[in-house]
């Protein structure tokens, strides 16, 4: 083995391994963001995070910033007294996985369905974990009546995404 | 017409009249592409682990079962990233065999296989696992599961077909088979890789739809199998209509040993040079269905080529049976051992029985000055002196010095030599004394040549100045 060969060998793989390693970092930093922003946010006022998520720069990642769900200006109730009734729908949220997003379906204050609109689908082995996961998160929730239940081992993503989109269509529930 | 190709074929060959400078030249230039196909084949895999990173990097490294899923991941693109190469290596792909020899291409791809395999079943066995410590199943448990995914049945197939490939390709097993049956075998690996390609793409996120990495990934298949495809089928094929070769005649000329004359057209433009070889195919009830990879024996005219072959194996039995006017086809040419390797102002060159057919070839080719060339010739009796007579005249014809040995091998040291040379104290030195500046071509069957090479390495000759041809088949 020649020297060049070995130098350019080592170059070649470092610099490549360096740019996969960047864009995986860019990856992530732009998913947590995602992730702390909705998820965060009970507050019905400013559509920004406070500063409970402690990531910074966190409201700056264009790409992934939290879409508002259809109907989120006109759904936010008026006053939180009164028992609700209908659907509401959940914010979608990112994940390493897909996007996850549920729609609640309320009578008299009391969550009687949860149905996922959509669940982390990000190849084969996602869609399965998303399917075993909906099922036993959906009776979790109709069971606590909260958005409080225990993440189902080997789905952790599938759940974060499933209780924050959850928590968010509560929240317009006045629940 | 017969001008235009004689024209085509001096410029094709290298100018090995050119002297040191051209040669060191075209040495160099061989060097830069090796090294440039090492740092392509550590970049290939370098980027199979970049596509891992750039998909979540290590932030996924977050729990035990997703650790050891994502190592298994990794193995798995380390692993088909090595069994494309060994497809890039095993297409005779014109670039890479000239550069570093088809042997050497093959020793490689062979050397590859052991580990591609490990890596692949580690692949396996690392997800069912890391799959099985997220979900809470044992790893058997989860193999149900992960059937279920779309594409997964197929994903197992490969792996089992895979498995079967590399046992009956290591040397114990092979040798129960026949080089046809396990061929045949071997064909079965583009099916295992194949259908393996569904699940790469479909299970996990890595290859999702619309992304650099699955545009990358693909890439790589059309490449590894695009030039099996061009380089194994379709350019054969088109060489061989183009150049109708029929066998013309049969002579025996020692027991076992035959030498074909075979016509065509155009046959210079097949542009190959002395010392290479191509792979037949003859069109009998009896021996199309398998190929064999013969040198010529001479120098082609534009209507004529010579191969000469002893009987090895039932192939080449059969082979030296044909009838005259059988098609034949052909696949080639192939090899480095011609003038166009040297690098060193001498030439040396060792013969052992049959191996003196490119030897043959490539003497008659080669532009050697009186006084430069050195052969010796090898062989355990009489009755293996094939070309032998052809070979002195050529010889004298460029001022070449030729040494003889016939005798059964020695057993002492020197086992590439009859005893009674090693007895008198005969090397490789006293035979080239200028082996230092000189070029060594041996050519012979395997367990001869690794001696010689032994001896030639302890010399103290560097690498650039070896040039070998194993003959194998």
């Amino acid at each position: 083995m020649r020297v060049r060969a070995v130098l350019g060998s080592v170059f070649a793989s470092a610099a490549i391994l360096a740019i996969g390693w960047q864009f995986g970092s860019a990856t992530a930093a732009s998913l947590q963001g995602a992730d702390a922003g909705p998820a965060s946010t009970p507050t019905p006022g400013p559509s920004s995070t406070p500063g409970s998520s402690s990531t910074p720069g966190s409201s700056s990642t264009p790409g992934s910033s939290p879409i508002p769900a259809p109907g989120t200006s006109s759904a936010p109730s008026p006053s939180p007294s009164a028992p609700q009734s209908g659907t509401f729908t959940g914010a979608v949220e990112s994940t390493r996985y897909g996007n996850v997003q549920v729609q609640i379906t309320v009578a008299n204050g009391a969550i009687t369905d949860v149905k996922a609109l959509q669940l982390t689908d990000d190849g084969g082995r996602s869609v399965q974990i998303s399917n075993r996961a909906a099922p036993i998160l959906r009776s979790e929730v109709l069971k606590a009546q909260s958005a409080h239940v225990s993440s189902v081992s080997g789905a952790t993503y599938t759940t974060d995404g499933y209780l924050s989109s959850l928590q968010s269509a509560l929240d317009k529930a006045g629940l | 017409m017969v001008g235009v190709t004689g024209n085509a074929m001096s410029t094709a060959r290298h100018p090995s009249s050119g002297g040191a400078h051209d040669r060191a030249h075209d040495y160099r230039r061989r060097l830069r592409r090796s090294d440039m196909l090492v740092t392509l084949f550590w970049a290939s895999l370098a980027a199979a682990v970049a596509m891992f990173l750039a998909y979540g990097g290590t932030a996924r490294f977050t729990s035990l079962g997703d650790s050891v899923t994502n190592i298994g991941i990794i193995a798995g693109l380390v692993g088909t990233d090595l069994i494309l190469v060994m497809i890039v290596l095993a297409a005779r792909i014109p670039f890479i065999d000239s550069t570093i020899g088809h042997d050497r291409a093959i020793a490689v791809h062979r050397a590859l296989g052991k580990p591609a395999l490990y890596l692949l079943l580690a692949h396996a066995v690392l997800l069912v696992t890391g799959y099985g410590i997220s979900s809470g199943y044992n790893p058997v448990a989860e193999i149900g599961p992960l059937l279920a995914i779309p594409d997964m049945p197929l994903a197992f197939v490969g792996l089992g077909l895979l498995i079967i490939v590399v046992v009956t390709s290591l040397v114990a097993v092979r040798r129960k088979f026949s080089y046809e049956g396990w061929h045949l075998v071997h064909l079965l690996s583009y099916i295992a890789v194949l259908v393996a390609v569904p699940h790469q793409l479909s299970v996990g996120g890595i290859f999702a739809g619309g992304s650099v990495e699955r545009a990358y990934w693909i890439t790589l298949y059309v490449l590894a199998f695009g030039s099996i495809g061009t380089f194994r089928f379709a350019e054969p094929l088109l060489s061989s209509i183009r150049h109708r070769l029929r066998v013309r005649s049969v002579d025996q000329i020692a027991p076992g040993v035959v030498s074909i004359t075979l016509s065509g057209r155009r046959l210079r433009s097949l542009h190959s040079a002395g010392g290479q070889f191509f792979v037949w195919r003859f069109w009998t009830g009896r021996t199309w269905w398998h190929s064999h990879p013969i040198s010529l024996s001479s120098v082609p005219t534009d209507d004529t080529a010579r191969i000469t072959v002893r009987d090895l194996g039932n192939g080449s039995n059969a082979i030296s049976r044909v009838p005259v006017g059988t098609r034949v086809w052909l696949e080639g040419p192939y090899g480095v051992f011609t003038d166009a390797g040297r690098t060193a102002p001498k030439l040396a060159v060792m013969v052992a029985g049959i191996g003196i057919t490119p030897v043959r070839a490539f003497l008659e080719d080669s532009n050697i000055r009186p006084g430069e060339a050195t052969i010796l010739l090898r062989a355990s009796s009489q009755d293996e002196t094939y070309l032998w007579d052809e070979v002195l005249t050529l010889a004298k014809s460029k001022g070449a010095t030729v040494y003889i040995m016939v005798g059964k091998r020695s057993t002492g040291p020197r086992g590439w030599m009859p005893a009674s040379d090693a007895e008198r104290g005969v090397t490789l030195r006293s035979i080239f004394p200028d082996l230092d500046d000189s070029d060594l071509y041996i050519c012979g069957p395997t367990a001869w040549l690794d001696l010689v090479e032994a001896e030639a390495r302890a010399d103290g000759l560097p690498e650039h100045q070896l040039h070998m041809e194993r003959f194998d088949w």
